[in-house]
Parts: structure tokens; C-alpha cells; sequence
């Protein structure tokens, strides 16, 4: 019994993480239907920044989230024009410009990242790293524990934004019909670049975070696209709220399949799953994906 | 069109025309590892090995034949960490640069890849680092390693846990990664321990990159006195970050070499400490030599100067290469360029090899599931200790006593 | 002739000095192993299997409009299958390829009836999960070696790879060019590609001829699969099922301008002989990354269809062939 309860813990732990990477992700399909193949390099992205101003200024890693946070979205905003120029105008094939431009981003991303940082593992801790409540016979690992906060956190203050701001409803409305929104006078282009630079900008924070938890190297990306996708299509991609529950399913299935039946079945399964979704309900499981 | 136009000029300036055997008046050895891709670390640790051997061979004049002195030049080329550059690179290097020998991969798969290469072409090839069984059980005639194969070497720091501490453990739980070498080294754990009559409560592979929590859940359910990690340092620093998180507390954690790696210090601090290892070469092992490094320490500082870190064993067994090779061709007498029949008698000299170096014994077997396998090399079971390595067994090799039964999380 | 942009027309005959051209290229092709050193002989093997790879990815990707990310499944399952049809069950090199070509087709009809229902996005990404959790299959199952990889019994010819390698890219080149250059099939490819209701609505069987075309695309990957798993004797998941085979391909088809017939062949040229010669000449590092990445990134933005599109256009009009150019590159 206790080790189901721990498993069901662990579970939900990571599920807190995944949230986290398909949160912006889930958003940046559904404003702008664009696949980013790179989700894995700005997480990854994310951690070396962390690592890198730990190893100049010290400190504990953070405290740099909110700058990190910043600097992304910065980063995003930067970017978006040339994405946007990809998949735009008379192209043919918009959704495979897109997908090819981001994954030739993630290229540059893990080169670059190579080339600079080599193949070193580095890795990162912060005060939290290593403690763990107990609750009973069960242990809660702090960093954890504060992981899937930060999800559900980030989660709430994102739907609060997009249901409850004028920009918020802006998106949402070009999300839903952007050749209506940009009729009615929406910059549609603005909300892109927006949009995009939030996604960049949550995805490199949760880095740090994924960074402490595990270790930071350069292809660590692939295990977050893989993730990310793996939430955005469960959740129906652009249905932001159904993220977390997404999220959640996923940390479950791979606790207990990692625990009752064996690490090496827990990509298959995911695989699987994610194969039945996109067969039975395309939409996601709740039906309210685009 | 255009392309088959590029293609001719291209030819044209490959052609092998045929030329007399070059004249020269050095060692041209090729060496082929994993520079870029995904290896790059372990490939960056074989170079290191076989640069210090050239440069302290060339330090010293060169290898020394019959009284005059030649030179040694490594020319490299990377095999980007996959099996085919590997192969295209064992071509470039014997048909395009005429090498004379080749240091090999660091890893088993290209390895795998290259050596059907040399043996088509006839050419001696020594890898300082890949350990896969696999390799010997090809029975390569020009392929030799001079670091065990990995199920020779993990059981060392399993036997020091059934021989050398009290008390004797009882139970292992076994996590391994889905990659050739890791896996490898948990089935040596698991045969040992049972040979050592540990019962094995949990033995499970899986992919590398998970998140391992679910399986450190799943062994810590079960109790068990021994937790052996069979990966390379990077999984074994997560799983021993999990463990800690999760309050798992064996009365030892065991690793494989990986714990050696200055990575594995760094990534853990202090809570590397009490993880057992196996090594078949420490910095601080009692070896006399002759050949280019009389002892262990000697190496040590030698590699410190240079490079500014630790050697570990894998840079120990690459520069080990090159002295085999050195020797092998002071006992043939052979003179650059090495023709074909030279390249024979090398590799008939490699198989009667027999020496000490600050590496240890190199004799490469001649027979048997471990063919050309540097396979008499003696493991020893490593521990953290105050942030040091110590060797602690098994048995006589003992320098310091193991720490053990490792303390708890909290109270360290 | 001016083509749109995005090749929407397949091409119509095309004029004799042309098929002379390409007999021309064949028979220096066919001549390459005589004159070059064994290291350009595995480099111009290479390249070739590389403008097959491309080619096949382009039938699915390129001519039908369904991006498959996984594609590089059916290579390494052809890789696999030969080599546990000649390892374990002792079969012939022919006997193992032709298994390879045919279970790599059957796998895509299987796979192929269920995904090609969603469109777009969804598709690839689904190939893509399916390509990943072929890769975790392999290293699970006991018949493939799982992570230690599969060695194959070493025969080292390399003229008769490279034959082999320009065999059977040749016959993707040509089957391309017939059946989806040629033939009411590539009409209706082309349809599906534009506008997929219409197509229906006119009264093509739109699910069963995307399947036929997924099948055709996974045929040829299979086949090569199987070539290269005996040609480099030693095989692993990462090295054969690994994401970056799908990833090259699309680039490569990419690069030489999806939706044509040579596109493939020049993008795959391009590539691989850019990345063997930064290897030769800088011999190591990462950096042929980052100049892959930066070339595709302005591909993409600025020549979206490709060498091909940009070629095309001089070779038709060469006067206004400037022009031309300048409209296709949009800056």
C-alpha cells in the first residue's frame, strides 16, 4: 500500500514537470499552429543560461527564474518575425515550413550549445535540492514538490491572463479565428510575437528548474519535445487548461508503469497512449483541442 | 548532372595512383575516436591518452629501433560517434594517409564498425577503451584492447562486499541503463553477486534519459542491503540524487567506473562519498615500470601538468596503446613505413607481449571468449572517502578498510 | 516553361538533351568506383543512399503533402530485419532485402491506415511518436541485441555496395518518375497535396491511394536499410533507428525542393558531401551543426522551394532567368 501511495506521489511530481513544458507549448499551437520542434532546446536552453549565471554570480539558481524569464521572452519576441516570415505569405505548405524552420532551429540550438558548452554534463543545486518532507512512511522531494507548484502556478496565472485581461481574450479570439481577429482589428502578427515570447519565456524558466532536478547537458532537449508533445496532443493541442490534467495522466502512467512493470515499457506505453489518443479522440481527451 | 561533374572532380583528386611506398622517417599512426557527436567526452579522454604517449615518446627523441630514434605523428580522424564514420574514417586513414597502426575508438559500437576495416587491410589496431565482450568474441586477429572486457571488471567491487565487510550483506538490487556498456556491466553484477550468493531482489534495464524515480521507488520497497548502479557517471548521478531525495538508504552504493570521472565529482559534491567502484587503474596503485612512465604517480602528474585534471583509467588504457605498441615494434625491430610483412610481425609480436607498465600487466590473450583482450589486468574495488578515492579491496588490494555501512542521508 | 511555386505542375516531357544529360551522369556514375581511392568510394555510396532516402521521403512528404517524421523507422526496421533474416535465421543478402523492402511497406500500411486520417501537424507528429517507439522496441526486444546492436558477417566490397546503393536508388528515381510524374497516380498525389476535400469530392480514394503512397515511400527506405545494415556490418538503434535519419531526409528533400524529382538528390549530394568535407577538412567538431542549420534556416526563409526552384527557373528561362530568381527569392 505504501508503495502504491508513493508511486501515486511520484507520479503527480512529475506530472508537475511536464505541465511545465507543455503549458507554453500547448499555447504557441493553439494562437499560432505552430509545431515547435525547438520546445527541448529552450528548455535546455533555459538550464545552461541558470548554470551559467550560478557559475558568475553565484547564488542560489532561483533566484535567477524571473530574469531568466525575461530574457527568453526577449529572445522569443526576437525570433518570432523570422518564424513568422516561415510560415506565412504565399508559402506552400505553411504547417511544413513551420515544423522545418523550428527543427532547424533546434539544430542551431544543440550545435551551438555544443560547440560552446562541449559534451560535459553540468548540473546545478539549490537549497531545495535534496530535502524531502515525509509524510508519513511516504517522502515528498522538496525540489519536487516545488516543480509541480511552479506548474500549477504558472498554469493558473497563464488561464487567469488569457480568460481574464483584454490581451488575454485577444489571443484567445485569434486563436479561435485569426482571419476574423485581424478583421476586427487585431495586430495578429503582434499576438504571435507575444505569444511566442511567453512560451519561450515559461519553457526557459522551467529549465532551471528541470536543470536542478536533473542534469543539464546539450541534447537533453529530445526528452522534453518528446514530453511535449506527448501532453499537447493528450490535452488537445491549444486547450490550454487541460495541460495540467494532461500533465498529470502522464506522470502517473509513467510512475506506474516505471514501478509495477518496468522502466524499459514506460516510452512504450506513453508511445501508446499518445498513439490511441491521436487515433480515438484527436481532440485530446476531453474533446476541446483545435 | 552537376553533381556527377563533381563527383569526377572529386575522383580525379582521389585517385589512387600507384607510388612507390613513401619514404619516412616516422611513426604515421592513425588514430580513430569519437571527436564530436554524442561520445565526444569519452572520445576527448581517449585523445588525451594517446597525446600524452606521443608527446613523451617524441619528448624523449621517439621510439627508439636498433639505435636510431623515430618519431611518432598521430593524425586523427573523428568518427562522430557512429559506427559508419567510423568506418569511413579507418578508410581514409589507411588507404588515403597510409598509416602505420591505429589507436582505436572509445566506444564498442564503433569499435564494432572499424574493425572489420583493419582486418581487411591487414592493419594492427589497438583500442585504448572499448570493453564490450562483443569485440573479442569476433576473434579479430588484428584487433587488440588493453582494457578488460567490463564483466571482468565489475565484480570486484561485488566481491569486496561479500569478502571484506561485516556484516556480510544479503540482498542487491540492480538498476541498470539500456545502452551497450551499462547493460554489460549489470549483468556482471548480477553474476556476480550470485556467484558471491547475494540474492538479487530486483534486476531491472532501463532506457537511458528517464527519469528514474519510479524504479529508485520501486528497489527502495524492497530493502535491499546493496543498490549497484550499472551506467555510465551521468544516470548514476541521478539516481543517487533520487536516492537521497527519496531517503533511500542502502548500506552501500555500488557504481562501475564512472565514479572515477572528475564528472561524477563534481556533479555530486560530498554526496558522492561511500559509493564503492571498480577501477583497473588508479593513480595510486604500486606499479614499477621501465617504459616511458615508471609508476602510476609518475603518469598522474605528468597528465596533471598537461591537462589540468585527474587521469582516470580509460586515459591510463589509451596511452597504454601506444607503449604496447611501442614495444611491440622495438621487439621487431621494424623501421618506418611499416610494410605488410612488418604489420604481421607486429601483430605476432603484440600476441607474445608480456609487460609491466604504470598501467599495469599487458598481455593481450591469445584464445578464448576474450581473444586479444587485455584480460589479465586486476580490478580493484574503489571508495569515496572524504572526498578521495581509496582502493578497499577485494582482499589484498585493500589500501584503506571500506566505509561500510554507509550512513544515512540525514545523518551526514 | 515557368513552374510555380511549389512545383504544383509535374513536369511534362522534358526535352532530349536532357535524357542525354542523365545518360551521361549514369554512365560516370556507374564508372566512379574505378577511379576513386575506397574512402570517395564510400563517400559517393553514401551520398547515394542518402538521394534515395531522400527521394523516398519525398513520395509522402513531398508529392502526397503528409509529413512523415518517423520515416526513418522503415529504414532501420529494413536494417534490422535483414540482419536477423541473415544472422539468425540464415537466410541470403537477396532473400533478407527483399523481406526488408516488403515488411517496411506493410508496416507503413498498417501504421498508414489509422495516422494518414489526421492531417497536418498531427500526422507528423504521430509519425514521429512512431519512429521513437520503434527505436525503444529495438532496444527492448532480445532478437535485435537491444542496446549491444547486431553484427552482421563483414563482406568487404565495396564496388559491389556501391552498385547495389545506385541499384536501388536508381529504380526510387525511376518509380518516382512513373508512377508519380507520369501517371494519373501523381495527379491524384498532387490533388490530395492540395487540397485533399476536393480531391474527394471529385471521386478519388483519397485513404486508399495515400496508403498506397506511404507504402511505395516506406518500400525503398527498407530495401536500403537492409543494403546498409551488411554494408557497415554493425548496427544499433541509435545508429539506424536513431531520430536524425528522418531528420536528414526531410532537410534533404527539403533543401533540394520538395515536390520535384531531382530535389532530393541535390539536397542529399549538397548535405552529405558538406558534411564529409568539413569532417575531412576541419576533422572534427560540431560545427557542421550549426552550418547545416544556418543553410536550411535560409532556405526556409528565403528559397522555400529549394535548389530545384531556383535552378529550374535559369535552365527554362534563361533570359529572363534573373528575374525569375529575384521573384523566387523572396527578400
Amino acid at each position: 500500500m505504501e508503495l502504491f501511495l508513493q508511486t501515486l506521489i511520484d507520479g503527480l511530481l512529475i506530472g508537475g514537470l511536464i505541465i511545465v513544458v507543455g503549458i507554453g507549448f500547448s499555447l504557441c499551437f493553439g494562437v499560432m499552429h505552430i509545431v515547435d520542434f525547438a520546445v527541448g532546446e529552450w528548455v535546455m536552453l533555459g538550464a545552461y543560461t541558470g548554470f551559467i549565471l550560478v557559475r558568475y554570480f553565484g547564488h542560489d539558481p532561483m533566484i535567477y527564474l524571473p530574469l531568466v524569464f525575461l530574457t527568453f521572452c526577449a529572445l522569443g519576441w526576437a525570433i518570432y518575425p523570422l518564424i513568422y516570415r516561415a510560415i506565412s505569405g504565399k508559402r506552400h505548405n505553411p504547417v511544413l515550413m513551420g515544423l522545418v524552420f523550428t527543427f532547424t532551429l533546434s539544430i542551431l540550438a544543440k550545435g551551438g550549445a555544443l560547440s560552446v558548452w562541449g559534451y560535459h554534463i553540468q548540473s546545478i543545486t539549490t537549497w531545495l535540492s535534496g530535502k524531502s518532507l515525509a509524510l508519513g512512511p511516504l517522502t515528498i522531494p522538496a525540489l519536487r514538490f516545488s516543480g509541480f507548484l511552479f506548474g500549477i502556478l504558472i498554469t493558473l496565472l497563464l488561464m487567469l491572463f488569457l480568460y481574464k485581461t483584454r490581451l488575454g481574450i485577444t489571443i484567445r479570439a485569434t486563436a479561435q479565428d485569426r482571419e476574423m481577429a485581424n478583421l476586427l482589428g487585431t495586430d495578429v502578427k503582434k499576438v504571435g510575437a507575444l505569444v511566442y515570447s511567453l512560451y519561450a519565456g515559461i519553457t526557459g524558466m522551467s529549465g532551471i528548474l528541470i536543470g536542478a532536478l536533473f542534469s543539464i547537458h546539450a541534447a537533453m532537449g529530445v526528452k522534453y519535445c518528446t514530453l511535449a508533445f506527448f501532453v499537447v496532443v493528450l490535452a488537445g493541442m491549444g486547450y490550454v487548461p487541460g495541460v495540467i490534467i494532461a500533465g498529470l495522466i502522464l506522470g502517473l502512467l509513467q510512475s506506474f508503469v516505471g514501478v509495477y512493470i518496468g522502466g524499459r515499457y514506460n516510452l512504450v506505453a506513453l508511445f501508446m497512449v499518445m498513439y490511441g489518443v491521436l487515433l480515438i479522440t484527436p481532440k485530446g481527451i476531453l474533446r476541446r483541442g483545435i | 548532372m552537376i553533381i556527377g561533374l563533381i563527383f569526377i572532380f572529386l575522383g580525379v583528386t582521389g585517385i589512387e595512383l600507384v607510388r612507390a611506398q613513401e619514404k619516412r622517417d616516422f611513426f604515421k599512426v592513425g588514430v580513430v575516436t569519437s571527436l564530436s557527436g554524442e561520445l565526444a567526452f569519452g572520445g576527448t579522454v581517449t585523445k588525451r591518452g594517446y597525446d600524452l604517449w606521443a608527446d613523451t615518446v617524441n619528448q624523449l627523441g621517439g621510439i627508439e629501433i636498433e639505435g636510431k630514434k623515430y618519431k611518432v605523428t598521430l593524425v586523427y580522424a573523428d568518427d562522430q560517434s557512429t559506427p559508419a564514420t567510423a568506418a569511413v574514417a579507418g578508410e581514409r586513414l589507411i588507404t588515403q594517409e597510409h598509416v602505420d597502426f591505429v589507436l582505436g575508438p572509445y566506444a564498442s559500437g564503433t569499435t564494432l564498425a572499424l574493425a572489420p576495416i583493419t582486418e581487411k587491410y591487414k592493419i594492427p589496431h589497438i583500442t585504448g577503451s572499448a570493453e564490450s565482450p562483443l569485440i573479442w568474441k569476433r576473434k579479430f586477429k588484428y584487433t587488440f584492447g588493453t582494457i578488460p572486457t567490463v564483466s571482468l571488471i565489475a565484480q570486484a567491487s561485488i566481491q569486496t562486499m561479500a569478502r571484506d565487510v561485516t556484516p556480510k550483506p544479503k540482498t542487491i538490487a540492480i538498476l541498470g541503463i539500456d545502452d551497450a556498456f551499462s547493460k554489460f556491466a549489470a549483468e556482471a553484477f548480477k553474476l556476480a553477486a550470485e556467484k558471491e550468493g547475494i540474492k538479487v531482489v530486483k534486476y531491472e534495464i532501463v532506457p537511458e534519459g528517464s527519469d528514474y524515480t519510479p524504479q529508485v521507488t520501486a528497489i527502495k520497497a524492497r530493502n535491499p542491503d546493496l543498490f549497484a548502479m550499472g551506467s555510465h557517471e551521468k544516470a548514476a548521478i541521478e539516481m543517487i540524487k533520487i536516492a537521497k531525495e527519496l531517503k533511500f538508504n542502502p548500506k552501500a552504493f555500488i557504481q562501475h567506473y564512472g565514479m572515477t570521472t572528475p564528472d561524477f565529482r563534481k556533479g555530486l559534491g560530498k554526496d558522492a562519498n561511500y559509493v564503492f567502484g571498480t577501477s583497473v587503474w588508479t593513480p595510486s596503485m604500486k606499479h614499477a615500470a621501465t617504459l616511458l612512465f615508471k609508476s602510476p604517480k609518475e603518469y598522474a602528474d605528468a597528465f596533471k601538468a598537461k591537462f589540468g585534471d585527474d587521469p582516470e583509467y580509460t586515459n591510463a588504457g589509451s596511452t597504454a596503446a601506444g607503449i604496447a605498441f611501442q614495444e611491440a615494434l622495438r621487439a621487431i625491430k621494424a623501421k618506418p613505413p611499416l610494410n605488410q610483412e612488418q604489420k604481421d610481425a607486429l601483430v605476432a609480436a603484440l600476441e607474445k607481449l608480456n609487460i609491466m607498465t604504470f598501467y599495469g600487466p599487458i598481455k593481450f590473450a591469445a584464445e578464448g571468449d576474450f581473444y586479444h583482450c587485455n584480460a589479465g589486468l586486476q580490478p580493484v574495488a574503489l571508495q569515496y572517502q572524504d572526498g578521495k578515492l581509496v582502493e578497499v579491496g577485494p582482499g589484498k588490494l585493500r589500501v584503506v578498510a571500506p566505509k561500510f555501512p554507509t550512513p544515512s542521508w540525514d545523518k551526514r | 516553361m515557368p513552374l510555380k511555386n511549389g512545383h504544383t505542375q509535374p513536369h511534362t516531357s522534358a526535352s532530349p538533351w536532357r535524357w542525354a544529360l542523365l545518360g551521361l551522369a549514369l554512365l560516370i556514375a556507374s564508372l566512379l568506383p574505378w577511379t576513386l581511392s575506397p574512402l570517395w568510394i564510400r563517400i559517393a555510396t553514401e551520398v547515394i543512399m542518402w538521394a534515395g532516402l531522400a527521394q523516398s521521403w519525398n513520395i509522402i512528404g513531398g508529392y502526397t503533402g503528409y509529413l512523415s517524421f518517423g520515416h526513418g523507422a522503415f529504414f532501420g526496421v529494413g536494417a534490422y530485419i535483414t540482419g536477423i533474416a541473415m544472422l539468425h535465421l540464415g537466410w541470403p543478402f537477396a532473400l533478407g532485402l527483399l523481406i526488408s523492402g516488403i515488411a517496411a511497406a506493410l508496416m507503413a500500411v498498417i501504421i498508414g491506415y489509422p495516422t494518414l486520417r489526421l492531417r497536418g501537424a498531427y500526422f507528423a507528429i504521430a509519425t514521429w511518436a512512431f519512429g521513437e517507439m520503434i527505436r525503444q522496441i529495438a532496444t527492448i526486444l532480445e532478437i535485435t541485441g537491444g542496446a549491444f546492436g547486431m553484427q552482421l558477417p563483414a563482406y568487404l566490397n565495396l564496388p559491389f555496395f556501391y552498385y547495389l546503393f545506385l541499384l536501388v536508388t536508381g529504380l526510387t528515381y525511376l518509380t518516382t518518375y512513373l508512377l508519380l510524374e507520369r501517371s494519373p497516380f501523381g495527379y491524384k498525389l498532387l490533388a490530395i497535396r492540395e487540397h485533399e476535400e476536393a480531391a474527394e469530392m471529385v471521386g478519388v480514394d483519397t485513404v486508399i491511394i495515400k496508403i498506397k503512397a506511404f507504402a511505395l515511400s516506406a518500400f525503398f527506405p527498407g530495401v536500403l536499410g537492409g543494403i546498409y545494415a551488411y554494408w557497415v556490418t554493425y548496427i544499433h538503434p541509435d545508429s539506424v533507428l536513431g531520430a536524425i535519419i528522418t531528420d536528414f531526409m526531410v532537410v534533404m528533400a527539403f533543401l533540394g525542393g520538395i515536390g520535384s524529382l531531382w530535389g532530393p538528390f541535390l539536397g542529399a549530394g549538397l548535405i552529405q558531401l558538406v558534411n564529409r568535407y568539413l569532417w575531412l577538412v576541419w576533422g572534427e567538431g560540431t560545427f557542421y551543426l550549426i552550418i547545416i542549420g544556418a543553410a536550411i534556416c535560409a532556405v526556409v526563409l528565403f528559397i522555400p522551394s529549394g535548389i530545384i526552384g531556383l535552378l529550374e527557373s535559369r535552365i527554362f528561362l534563361p533570359r529572363a532567368s534573373w528575374k525569375e530568381i529575384r521573384k523566387r527569392v523572396k527578400w
